[in-house]
């Protein structure tokens, strides 16, 4: 072993950025299952697994989105009263029931509504939109669980028409 | 060696945003700190002024998805770092888009004082200089300098005579540092040229700062018309994490300051190994580089962030309404009058695409108004640029009585005394204010313990790790100079 001068020496002996980045630039461009590089003082050999393929993690992302499926956009199956009115989304978001987490749900089922009064909320893009009845009457029925992502036009309620109206 | 400067000669200093901004553009703000820990050497040496390691978009992705404590990051780095560190909040909603009680600002101020941090930087997204008072008067207190910011934008209202009238409230809360934030790189050097020079004179020998943004490809010529006006600083990340929605890189900014006459502290070999060695994690961690932005006329029109266009087209496709991207974007400038000329910044930015989409697709104008909107209508969040238009507040049932006229954060009762009631009274500062921003659960991650940081590398230590984080390489064998290295998986 040569003994070293405590000062660096003029001679290159250490490897930059840029010679990183070309070595880089040349393992990514080739399609190999073995490599050998040597330029000047460094030498790289590799081998590469058989058959991988950078696909996979595109895979994944593919499987996890399609956990989350959406809920269906209409109602299949099913008809409603003639006189009954629906409240539907505005907008693909999720539906909440009560103004915040732990307080009381805005309706409940049964419960006499006027047309201004807020029955739910939509969280579009991180806003919340209070949405009304729109129309006068009794909720028959609450056709979304609470936090479950709506789309834009569903059917989130059902409101009939109020029997003591007569 | 020792340069010394020579009497009355011009200088220009730098802000580094490579360790806060600059990812949070480039990398969806998903630099660990084990990524920024092996430069710091480097990132020290390279003759900054200040470095920028904090912002409420950093927090936030600290703790929700790098599950990080980002007191433990502040910590660290104002540890580590010689140079004097800086950490920007959103006034009175710190990290997030809530309006917190005068307390926990004051508190969030303290705790910055103790990890380290020197300077607080501070801007509301209204423009609404009550919303900082808090922040700079306990910024001051706690001994830090307080560097305030005014959020740049284009519209009727915001002139120069509007942000001189800014200026000159800044002063009168004793700033030590003004700042010109343009976060969607909206200023071209015409409007630089009257801008500046009038703040300039306003900030009566306050040291003013520039930071903006590069999505218009306008920003190093919008610097150097900065530096000529008399600023003193510039906000710049290290050239691979630098331009496109990012900020100038410093190298350019530098070679651009030097040109006009003015000396810089800046080290041309330590901004070259930082260079290097994020260049190496981006290939290593497949995260983009920065590019130059071809100059888009129509960013001046709709002003919408290029991450929010993305996230907005991705969010028509869900709804198959992606053809209608261009009657949103167009309804945009339409909306942003109605509601009295909002920054299209966070969290207005999202209010003023939402309310424009919700147009669009219900076919009919304010038909849904978010609760938000109606909110920040009425002056909730704080002192409005413009009044909102007639239809507007007509179909938000929004009568002239129901204007806030208070500083916001004067309609929230003090949250300390209940939080040291529910967490023990010797719960640590940094425990209870994360507890003041965030639900349990989103915290219990937090607990887990720090990795082992690597505070050195060298380009070879890189190259090794990037074969390493390959998992197609089954083997790898490299030798420099003496040092030979096998590993196979």
């Amino acid at each position: 072993m040569m003994h070293r001068p405590p000062v660096a020496p003029m001679r290159k002996e250490s490897l930059t950025y840029e010679d990183v980045l070309r070595i880089v630039e040349l393992v990514k461009s080739t399609r190999f299952s073995e490599f050998r590089l040597k330029v000047g003082e460094i030498e790289v050999h590799l081998r590469r697994r058989n058959g991988a393929s950078g696909a996979a993690s595109g895979l994944q992302v593919a499987a996890e989105s399609a956990a989350i499926a959406p809920s269906p956009s209409g109602v299949p199956g099913r008809t409603f009263a003639p006189d009954a009115r629906l409240v539907r989304s505005p907008m693909v978001g999720t539906f909440y029931r009560a103004p915040g987490p732990g307080t009381e749900p805005f309706i409940e089922v049964g419960r006499h509504v006027e047309p201004d009064t807020t029955v739910c909320i939509i969280e579009v893009m991180k806003l919340m939109n209070s949405i009304a009845a729109e129309t006068r009457g009794v909720v028959t029925e609450i056709l979304v669980a609470n936090g479950a992502r709506v789309e834009y036009g569903e059917a989130l309620m059902v409101i009939g028409p109020d029997p003591e109206d007569g | 060696m020792k340069r010394k400067a020579r009497a009355g000669s011009k200088r220009f200093d730098f802000v580094d945003v490579t360790l806060r901004d600059a990812h949070q553009c480039l990398w969806s703000t998903r630099m660990t700190t084990a990524m920024m820990t092996p430069i710091l050497g480097a990132v020290d040496r390279a003759g900054y002024a200040y470095i920028n390691i904090l912002g409420g978009a950093v927090f936030d992705v600290c703790v929700r998805y790098l599950h990080e404590s980002p007191w433990e990051r502040v910590r660290l780095l104002c540890e580590r770092l010689e140079t004097p560190c800086d950490a920007l909040t959103r006034g009175q909603s710190l990290y997030t888009f809530e309006l917190f009680p005068d307390d926990i600002v004051e508190l969030n101020s303290q705790v910055f004082a103790r990890l380290g941090v020197e300077v607080l930087t501070v801007y509301d997204a209204l423009n609404d200089n009550r919303n900082i008072v808090s922040s700079v008067r306990s910024g001051h207190a706690a001994g830090m300098k307080v560097n305030t910011m005014m959020t740049y934008t284009l519209s009727p209202v915001h002139t120069d005579a509007y942000y001189v009238e800014r200026t000159r409230e800044l002063v009168r809360l004793k700033a030590d540092f003004i700042s010109i934030k343009d976060p969607t790189g909206l200023l071209t050097p015409e409007r630089g040229r009257t801008l500046f020079p009038a703040v300039v004179k306003a900030a009566g020998g306050v040291p003013l700062k520039l930071h903006s943004h590069c999505q218009s490809g306008l920003a190093p010529e919008v610097y150097e018309i900065a530096i000529q006006s008399g600023f003193r600083y510039g906000y710049t990340a290290s050239e691979p994490l630098a331009n496109g929605a990012s900020l100038p890189a410093t190298e350019d900014i530098g070679a651009r300051a030097r040109r006009l006459g003015f000396r810089t502290s800046l080290d041309a070999a330590a901004l070259k190994e930082i260079a290097g060695y994020f260049t190496c994690v981006a290939e290593r961690e497949g995260k983009p580089l920065g590019r130059v932005a071809a100059y888009d006329p129509a960013l001046y029109e709709h002003q919408i962030p290029g991450g929010m266009i993305s996230n907005l087209r991705s969010q028509l496709q869900a709804m198959n309404m992606e053809h209608r991207l261009p009657e949103i974007l167009e309804e945009v400038p339409r909306v942003r009058r109605d509601l009295g000329y909002p920054i299209v910044v966070s969290p207005f930015a999202q209010y003023v695409v939402t309310q424009a989409t919700l147009n669009v697709v219900q076919g009919e104008r304010y038909k849904t108004i978010p609760d938000e909107i109606r909110k920040y209508a009425m002056g909730y969040y704080g002192r409005l640029a413009a009044q909102p238009s007639d239809e507007f507040l007509e179909r938000a049932g929004i009568q002239p009585g129901d204007a806030v006229t208070e500083r916001p954060g004067e309609h929230i009762e003090p949250w300390i005394p209940r939080l040291r009631k529910e967490l023990g009274a010797s719960v640590p500062d940094e425990d209870l204010l994360l507890a003041a921003f965030y639900d349990k659960p989103l915290l219990e991650p937090l607990r887990k313990r720090a990795p082992q940081y690597e505070f050195r590398t060298t380009p070879l230590h890189e190259l090794i790790r990037y074969f390493g984080s390959r998992d197609d390489i089954e083997y790898a064998h490299v030798r420099f100079a003496g040092t030979e290295m096998t590993f196979s998986a």
